[in-house]
């Protein structure tokens, strides 16, 4: 069994680095303060002839147990802030050049996508349009248009560590570059009602060749 | 108590914890009507359907036909088109039953109900240049209205007039019948495409006027 989600788009990684940054710093901090604070339980445990003192935390050689670890927590804070806009500016505030663009539409309970036919431009007479299951090309940049047909949906692709809020009457656009071919799930993840439990799709990660053939084959024929 | 004896009802105890927990539920009208708890926001406590959701009367409707069409949805023969909203919601709704007999138990539950009135009066046709288109829907249908498990055809008379002329467009549309697999949606297709958009509104307009 695959205990591990793959990392299906291109900055998969960078996200998944970044909550690894976090989980090891905050483990380690964890742990080192569990260590200590059991170490302290231990060395001053009650004995026998050894009275119990008051300590108001105020003396420079006891409160130097707090101010330094403070001031190390706020610098690896820093670390962190700096290395989430880093992945933040990437994903959500770049827009690179787009090889095609969609449009993923959801509406209780069920997602639409309406893509470029053989023009290669969406909007056009030719687009096609599937439910529940996307088709893109492996190594693609795509921009993504999404809009809603009723109430708050989330379109989330897991593999591409996508999770974006669709919201009625806004256009949100995003985008991803596939760079591993296969079949990978398509999820709801904002409560949108009763259905929603059973919201989801399957986005189709194929090889240029494959997808030349998928496109030419659901191009709608257009009559003048 | 000895030890021996409480260690015995322990066991039996957990027996019967362990044997409440695993296991497929009971089928029959029971979990069918638990079931439909997921089809009253749409179809109503009394299955009478709502036209603001595109919801047809089910109540009373056989269950036979229930049962089937949960499959075609299920199947993808209904609710594939992107632009069939009510289809859509429906086709993901039937996916919620995926225990085997889950059909079969919910289907029997709405085939108990009481065939609710519903309200006509949504579309304005003419009902006598309906019936002549009607003598073909006839065939499978009955001359009246009520549905034929042989041909496959559900009872017609009793339902909404707006579900009627919408599922009508749907075939003529495309958005019904088309998919591979569908068979009894691909017999209906043609004849829907006998008719033009007049000629539906009268043929629902005809079908209002049976009982």
């Amino acid at each position: 069994m695959d205990f591990t989600l793959p990392q299906a788009s291109s900055y998969a990684g960078s996200i998944d680095g970044l909550i690894l940054l976090i989980t090891v710093l905050a483990g380690a901090w964890l742990l080192l303060a569990e260590g200590f604070f059991f170490w302290l339980i231990w060395r001053f445990r009650a004995r026998d002839g050894v009275r119990t003192q008051y300590l108001d935390g105020t003396e420079p050689h006891i409160k130097k147990w707090i101010s330094r670890p403070h001031t190390l927590i706020l610098i690896l804070d820093v670390v962190v802030i700096v290395a989430a806009i880093r992945v933040w500016v990437n994903v959500k505030q770049t827009l690179p050049v787009a090889d095609a663009t969609i449009r993923v539409i959801g509406q209780q309970w069920g997602w639409v996508f309406q893509q470029p036919g053989a023009d290669r431009q969406l909007d056009t007479a030719d687009d096609i349009y599937t439910t529940d299951d996307l088709y893109v090309e492996n190594q693609k940049t795509y921009h993504f248009q999404l809009q809603s047909r009723d109430v708050l949906h989330s379109f989330s692709v897991p593999v591409f560590r996508i999770k974006q809020d669709v919201v009625p009457g806004r256009t949100i656009t995003g985008w991803f570059t596939p760079i591993a071919a296969g079949t990978y799930d398509i999820q709801c993840v904002e409560i949108c009602g009763i259905g929603h439990g059973v919201m989801g799709g399957r986005i189709h990660v194929q090889d240029a060749n494959e997808h030349a053939a998928w496109i030419a084959g659901n191009t709608p024929t257009v009559t003048q | 108590m000895s030890r021996v004896r409480s260690l015995q009802v322990s066991v039996v105890l957990a027996g019967v914890v362990l044997a409440g927990c695993g296991g497929p539920p009971q089928q029959g009208i029971a979990r069918g009507k638990d079931l439909y708890d997921t089809c009253v926001p749409c179809h109503g406590s009394d299955g009478s359907g709502s036209q603001l959701l595109g919801a047809p009367s089910i109540g009373g409707l056989p269950a036979w036909y229930v049962e089937a069409q949960l499959k075609t949805f299920q199947a993808g023969h209904r609710g594939y088109e992107a632009f069939d909203t009510v289809g859509i919601r429906m086709k993901t709704m039937a996916w919620s039953l995926d225990l085997e007999g889950d059909n079969a138990s919910v289907a029997a539950y709405v085939a108990s109900l009481p065939r609710p009135v519903v309200p006509g009066g949504s579309v304005i046709g003419d009902a006598q240049a309906g019936q002549a288109s009607f003598a073909l829907c006839a065939t499978c249908h009955g001359a009246d209205g009520a549905g034929n498990e042989a041909m496959h055809a559900p009872p017609l008379a009793g339902q909404h007039d707006w579900y009627l002329l919408a599922q009508l467009q749907k075939f003529q549309a495309g958005w019904r019948g088309t998919r591979t697999g569908d068979v009894w949606g691909a017999a209906m297709r043609p004849n829907a495409m006998l008719l033009d958009p007049a000629a539906m509104q009268n043929v629902v307009a005809y079908i209002q006027t049976l009982k």
